[in-house]
């Protein structure tokens, strides 16, 4: 079979230019390369997953990676379309890639079960662009922070645009992170708020609410009648439990409605989920990663938001790169520094520096806990530490973090060995 | 971009040998990099000290509050910290490590204290909460307690309350629940 | 009381546990609708040109998965093409073996594999075939039709569509861009909109029925409280008792200005009590705080007014749907007592259990006897309408009286055109939309260029060999008789900037020549699906008509035409 046949729709596309690409783009068979050599990441196999690794392989790209730690639920069918009910139970990353590689010839998807966190930065190095379907913040956080860290000003390649894209219910967003260029998903953390938690007190002694009856089971009851079993949101007689106690303790209140349905909802936190939204927003992200890998096209800058309850309702707009931001606001300066100077000799040396002016800074690396001006106990700790030389305590290239009260903001540096 | 990419790739594929070698290392992480400026910034007083486990992880120590004025004068009580990695987004998890007779501590070391739950918010820092935790003893609340016999207690008998005070921190029982001992 | 508790466990059917995640949001009262649902695709109708097969109709395809992922009951795939090579490269839902086999026949049994229990049905035919079978049509409660498809077809299946009160989807995808239409009955009404639980709450603070203002003034002195007690009382209490206060230093009158509201907001703010160890109250901060958003007498909104003054609605007969039964009686509980029925529900607030518990009863007890007197008025219209025995079901009012303040009435469209018999509502909101810097209508000005095209070459029989999709001749000839359309009987003729507008969008649209791209055609078919989701389970607000999305710039708009 021809690719040129089989492509037809894709290579007439990235056969011509459009009226909103670059000026200087080339259309053709370099463009078609590029696509088509372009090694892709993609973070979680769920939801979004199994959309994005369908529209990846149908929009030319060979090379796919896909990571995701967990297994097959029952519940997961109504939307992971690449699973069926023989397949519970089985590692959502090997059965979506090998469905998608039996269905699109010509494409090769690498599974990985496991946690994104069990790979580095050597492992990252190696995609041009990574996406990301997940459910968790803390791991966008990771994976945000990881790929910031990654940037090399020396490097371009070390550059890897993250896509990322996130639903609930009939809402959902998909949005473009370029590492260090610009707002970067802890910049934007305040915009998805938390669920507001409700006071332990009301739990424990004056529940209103069904759901504070079984967040009393589940957080108060169980840690006093089973305190030896952990509690897994997944075993059905543990769930019943909750439900049991919490209906025990509706009924002692008045209260009405506690339902197994909602008992699971509490317990594990559980978000609507749909095809129909999954599918708009993995397409949208699948979609700028087409954008960016060719140049076809403008990419999303850098921000679509979706409403489906009323209508259709986007809404497109750049979202700010905070200053000050954690991550992306501090990125590691590059330092040079003798090994055999003493930690106490650097850290007066910090206050010299022009830039800097650290008067009273506490710092650390990853492992080590350098020096911590307080609270004393701390203090007394890493005292000795200011005698030893920094060959003794950190590893030529290694990262410290530098806090001082003068300061608002916080300090990394990238310690090079002369 | 990929116009920028490929104009720098050859001339950055010498530098890269070089680069990636010094380039494995982890990078602290912001929830410590804020743990460090958060207890930089904390106020003890001589009411309070930490203890650390692990030096190197600053993200788990104990609090040790040593009340110098009201009913819980004279005991020493103890907390644990576990800050995650999600941090400052999610508050830290403290429980006390002892059992004690208190209406805004559980039996089983839970604490009630808005801004380690619902009033969380990822400007607050460790200062705040640990002022907080040295409020409940100046000032335990009985309006809305974790336990409820301790607040009754409270509410409708203060004199009573403060023996049961007393003779819970001497590792008596109160209603038949025995307590830790917690005197200096 | 008449509710019980449930007795035992009773853990959830294999079937709850699959559609968990959507139950949640249309419950199990719309998974029933989706099940009583067939859904029609007419996926093909011939080829756009010479070396074309026609549309792929991957949109179509994506939108049934996102339908038969779900649950709906069944669906039915219209699709004349054989599957090519072309289609292997942008269509999931075919493989390698599916070369050279019916296209509906293949995507069928491929979706089919989507859910066990979903019936797929599938017609190698065209569809003007199957509509002389005046049986086919009524089937089905949704169609979907893939364009661009030539203008007979479409007429006579929107027509009859239409006249059957069947909801039809209309689906571009061509490139970067799509535009989809939604085809409704001139009054589609729906109960459950689901709005933002925030604007659902309605209190009565300033009409307290009996029950209600007896609770306010039951708890006796609020200074002689102790610490405890006066830190529980319930806010709304708390609001109604100093409301009373107010009102008789006020001439009886509630603070109705938003000056005398900050007042009145101040006055409860100075009752709380801040010598506790806590410095303040937290029932009182939810008082302090309700005081602006509930604080307001009732009124109705005005497109619940504008529903109750519709003809459907005052002029019943035997023939109205319940909803215009229920909504006329709900208009007369209006008449009556100038408000709707108590939707009955309480927001959670600082209270003792069994305080709270109390006055949630008395809210759910009032809402429980406004559906009943509700229920009366219907029971007496059916039988002055001569229905022998009642038809609506309780149920059905009492989750219309939950819903009354946010009902709505979508007053439907044909499917959108531009041609020389088009409506004229339509050319003017065009017209409209080409005065807005950036808008997006400049997209389906180029998809009906499009459809025009296709038309000629279709409709041109033997000739058809020699033309082809990406004609320039054609294109412009249509684009000129379209955008002369536009400006027809207008003082002025399109500026420069429209016109360059309009030009741009057929160029990325002809990057394509009429060919799909995945991830456009697989987030449209998302998007789709979500209509269909909306219409088939009558809950949550569908579109009113047409939305269009831009994938070369990641927008989208919604336009009525």
């Amino acid at each position: 079979m021809s690719q040129q046949g089989r492509w037809k729709h894709l290579y007439k596309v990235m056969s011509k230019p459009g009226p909103y690409c670059d000026d200087d783009w080339v259309p053709g068979s370099d463009t078609i390369d590029t696509l088509e050599s372009s090694k892709i990441l993609v973070i979680g196999a769920g939801g979004l997953g199994c959309e994005i690794l369908k529209n990846l392989a149908l929009s030319g790209f060979k090379d796919i990676h896909v990571i995701d730690m967990d297994t097959i639920d029952i519940s997961n069918l109504n939307r992971q379309f690449l699973f069926r009910q023989a397949d519970i139970g089985k590692p959502k990353a090997e059965v979506a890639a090998a469905f998608v590689e039996k269905r699109v010839k010509g494409v090769k998807i690498t599974p990985f079960v496991g946690k994104i966190q069990d790979k580095d930065e050597d492992y990252y190095m190696q995609f041009k662009i990574i996406i990301c379907g997940l459910d968790s913040i803390e791991a966008r956080r990771w994976i945000n922070a990881t790929l910031i860290g990654m940037v090399d000003p020396e490097n371009p390649e070390s550059l890897k645009p993250l896509i990322d894209g996130g639903t609930e219910g009939f809402k959902g967003q998909a949005r473009v992170i370029l590492p260090t260029l610009s707002s970067c998903i802890e910049c934007q953390l305040d915009m998805h708020a938390p669920r507001p938690a409700v006071p332990l007190c009301t739990i424990a002694t004056i529940p209103r609410q069904p759901q504070h009856c079984i967040e009393w089971a589940h957080q108060i009851a169980w840690q006093d009648k089973r305190k030896d079993d952990t509690f897994d949101s997944d075993d059905m007689e543990h769930i019943s439990w909750v439900y049991h106690a919490a209906l025990e303790r509706a009924q002692q209140f008045h209260i009405h409605g506690v339902t197994f349905q909602m008992t699971q909802g509490v317990v594990k936190n559980i978000i609507p989920a749909i095809a129909s939204t999954n599918a708009v927003i993995a397409a949208s992200t699948t979609s700028e990663v087409l954008k960016i890998a060719t140049g076809c096209n403008p990419y999303l800058e850098n921000y679509m938001m979706y409403a489906g309850e009323e209508g259709v309702y986007t809404y497109t707009f750049e979202a700010e790169k905070k200053p000050d931001c954690p991550v992306c606001g501090n990125l590691a300066r590059k330092m040079d520094v003798d090994p055999d100077m003493t930690l106490g000799d650097f850290i007066e040396s910090l206050g010299e520096r022009a830039e800097a002016q650290l008067k009273k800074p506490s710092m650390r690396t990853e492992e080590k806990t350098l020096y911590q001006r307080f609270p004393p106990q701390l203090e007394e700790h890493t005292r000795p530490n200011l005698r030893l030389k920094l060959r003794e305590l950190v590893e030529n290239g290694e990262e410290i973090a530098v806090s001082d009260p003068a300061y608002t903001i916080d300090f990394r540096y990238r310690l090079v060995f002369k | 971009m990929l116009k920028i990419w490929s104009m720098k790739q050859q001339q950055a594929q010498a530098e890269n040998a070089e680069g990636a070698a010094g380039k494995k290392k982890k990078k602290v992480t912001a929830a410590q990099l804020r743990v460090q400026r958060d207890l930089q910034e904390l106020t003890l007083g001589n009411t309070m000290k930490m203890t650390f486990p692990n030096p190197d992880d600053i993200l788990n120590f104990t609090l040790t509050i040593e009340p110098d004025e009201g009913m819980y004068k004279g005991g020493v009580f103890n907390f644990s910290f576990a800050v995650n990695q999600n941090f400052p987004h999610d508050p830290p998890k403290v429980k006390c490590t002892q059992k004690i007779y208190h209406p805004n501590i559980d039996l089983d070391g839970n604490v009630c204290l808005n801004i380690l739950r619902e009033d969380w918010k990822p400007v607050l820092n460790l200062n705040a909460v640990i002022v907080g935790m040295q409020f409940l003893f100046l000032e335990p609340n009985a309006s809305d307690p974790l336990n409820k016999d301790a607040a009754d207690d409270l509410r409708t008998n203060r004199e009573g309350f403060k023996r049961n005070v007393r003779s819970s921190m001497a590792g008596g029982s109160v209603r038949g629940v025995s307590f830790e001992r917690v005197l200096r | 009381m008449t509710e019980s508790f449930p007795a035992a466990l009773t853990g959830p059917t294999s079937k709850e546990r699959k559609y968990d995640r959507q139950l949640r949001l249309w419950a199990a009262t719309g998974q029933q609708a989706l099940e009583d649902s067939r859904v029609l695709l007419v996926n093909s109708d011939g080829p756009l040109g010479a070396n074309s097969t026609g549309v792929s109709g991957v949109v179509g395809v994506e939108a049934l998965k996102n339908l038969v992922l779900p649950g709906i009951g069944g669906f039915t795939i219209v699709d004349p093409a054989t599957v090519t090579e072309s289609d292997l490269g942008v269509n999931f839902f075919l493989e390698e073996e599916s070369l050279g086999k019916s296209r509906a026949e293949e995507t069928c049994r491929l979706l089919r594999e989507l859910n066990p229990d979903v019936q797929g049905y599938y017609y190698s035919k065209h569809i003007t075939e199957l509509l002389h079978d005046p049986d086919f049509l009524p089937r089905h409660k949704l169609v979907i039709i893939t364009g661009p498809t030539n203008r007979s077809s479409l007429g006579s299946l929107t027509q009859q569509a239409q006249r059957l009160g069947i909801p039809v989807l209309y689906v571009h995808s061509v490139g970067f861009y799509s535009t989809f239409s939604l085809q409704l009955d001139a009054e589609f009404p729906i109960v459950e909109t689901h709005p933002d639980p925030e604007t659902t709450q309605d209190l009565r603070l300033l009409n307290p029925w009996p029950e209600l203002a007896d609770a306010a003034t039951a708890f006796g002195d609020l200074t002689a409280m102790d610490d405890h007690k006066h830190g529980h009382v319930p806010y709304i209490l708390l609001l109604l008792h100093f409301l009373e206060q107010w009102k008789q230093s006020h001439g009886g009158n509630p603070p109705s200005s938003y000056k005398e509201k900050t007042e009145f907001r101040e006055f409860v703010r100075s009752n709380a009590r801040t010598d506790n160890p806590e410095g303040g109250e937290e029932n009182f901060d939810e008082a302090v705080a309700a005081v602006l958003k509930t604080i307001s007498p009732f009124s109705l909104r005005s497109s619940t007014r504008e529903i109750f003054e519709m003809e459907q609605c005052k002029q019943l007969t035997p023939q109205s749907a319940d909803f215009w039964v229920i909504a006329s009686a709900i208009n007369t509980f209006y008449n009556t007592h100038g408000v709707l029925p108590l939707p009955g529900s309480l927001p959670d607030m600082k209270a003792q259990s069994a305080d709270y518990v109390a006055l949630q009863n008395i809210y759910k007890s009032k809402a429980r006897r406004d559906v009943e007197e509700v229920t009366s008025t219907i029971r007496q219209l059916e039988s002055q309408l001569g229905q022998a025995t009642p038809q609506i079901l309780e149920r059905e009012i009492e989750v219309f009286c939950k819903n009354a303040a946010h009902i709505k009435v979508i007053h439907g469209r044909a499917v959108p055109q531009i041609s020389s018999d088009s409506d004229l509502t339509t050319l003017k909101a065009i017209r409209n939309q080409l005065n807005m810097e950036d808008s997006l209508i400049s997209v389906f000005i180029a998809t009906q260029v499009l459809d025009a095209v296709v038309d000629e070459i279709q409709s041109s029989g033997q000739q058809e060999a020699q033309l082809s999709v990406d004609d320039e001749a054609l294109w412009t000839s249509h684009t000129e008789r379209i955008l002369a359309l536009l400006s027809r009987d207008q003082p002025v003729p399109l500026d420069v900037d429209v016109r360059g507008a309009i030009a741009n969008a057929i160029m990325e649209l002809r990057r394509a020549e009429g060919g799909e791209l995945h991830n456009i055609s697989s987030l449209t078919g998302g998007l789709v699906a979500q209509e269909a989701l909306k219409v088939l389970t009558r809950q949550y607000v569908p579109l009113d008509n047409t939305c269009v999305f831009d994938g070369a710039r990641s927008r989208s708009e919604m336009y009525r035409l």
